[in-house]
């Protein structure tokens, strides 16, 4: 038997069983080209297939709850593939002893704009996000602060900053902890609790930026 | 009226055909060609979010597939430049 809530439209319903089939042979489908593939590079470029049939799975459910659960494994899947590029990135250089620039472009961007505009667009993101807190808030803002990073990496980005930004990552972590807390615990208090999970989560998603710049910092010119 | 089944089945088309040509399609030894298959599916799924009303679900995996293929192919490229075997 199955149970389903009268506020689930019939359409979603009817639609569960294709999209589950539909999930189930992507996912299968992945999973053999993963089986039979021999390099690390194309192995890691499959599981993007592996997934979209997990997102299937997750968005047949049709409700808020479907799409609260795809953002946060959209995030995670995003962290995965560069964590592991990186470390495929950081084996091979390691193996052949050559160095490779960290954004490998075809175009020197040796630009004025380069020079003025990075402070100014990142404020404006930043700005942003701030205003729209929360999830979304959190992904502008990190753009805004990996535009500011990846432009001003001529000039060189000091090693402490990076350090610093991971701790005020996990600070924030806290302040998401202790505003689910509240929540539970104090419900007439109900403004804070929310005000606090929604920054925090706002400053953790913007640092995930950090990421990136602690796996390089070595790479990165030091002041 | 806007029918909601053409657009689900699109989708899972799409997501079944694409996933295909990235695992056995033609010249997929070539990682580039590899990454770009991965959009056709990608481009499903999106219209299978649309047919649930995904919306915040659907702009996030978007700018989430944007950086993806950029940090893939940044990852053909150094590997490429670096002279290992792909």
């Amino acid at each position: 038997m199955i149970l389903v809530p009268d506020v689930v439209s019939p359409i979603v319903v009817g639609l569960y069983a294709p999209a589950i089939i539909v999930g189930i042979l992507v996912g299968l489908i992945g999973l053999f080209g993963i089986s039979v593939e021999k390099n690390d590079l194309h192995v890691l470029i499959l599981t993007d297939i592996v997934g979209i049939g997990m997102l299937i799975f997750v968005a047949a459910v049709g409700t808020d709850l479907a799409e609260s659960l795809i953002l946060p494994g959209l995030v995670v899947e995003l962290a995965e593939i560069l964590a592991i590029s990186e470390i495929l990135m950081s084996r091979e250089m390691r193996k052949s002893g050559k160095t490779v620039e960290l954004i490998p472009t075809p175009l020197h961007f040796n630009l004025e704009i380069l020079q003025t505009a990075p402070v100014f667009l990142a404020i404006i993101l930043i700005a942003y996000g701030a205003f729209l807190s929360g999830f979304t808030g959190g992904a502008i803002a990190g753009a805004g602060i990996l535009f500011y990073v990846m432009s001003i990496k001529v000039r060189g980005v000091p090693s402490g900053v990076w350090e610093g930004l991971a701790g005020v990552s996990g600070m924030a972590w806290c302040l998401w902890l202790v505003g689910f807390l509240v929540l539970f615990v104090f419900p007439q208090y109900w403004l804070l609790g929310l005000m606090l999970a929604a920054f925090g989560v706002f400053i953790k998603v913007a640092f995930k930026a950090g990421l990136i710049g602690v796996m390089n910092r070595e790479e990165f010119k030091k002041e | 009226m806007f029918d909601v089944y053409v657009w689900f089945y699109t989708g899972c088309i799409l997501v079944i055909v694409g996933s295909i040509a990235t695992v056995i399609g033609p010249g997929v030894k070539d990682p580039v060609v590899r990454t770009i298959n991965t959009e056709i599916p990608a481009v499903g799924i999106s219209m299978i979010f649309l047919t649930y009303n995904h919306t915040i679900a659907l702009v996030t995996f978007i700018a989430a597939t944007a950086i993806v293929t950029l940090i893939l192919l940044r990852a053909v490229v150094r590997l490429e430049e670096m002279g290992a075997e792909l």
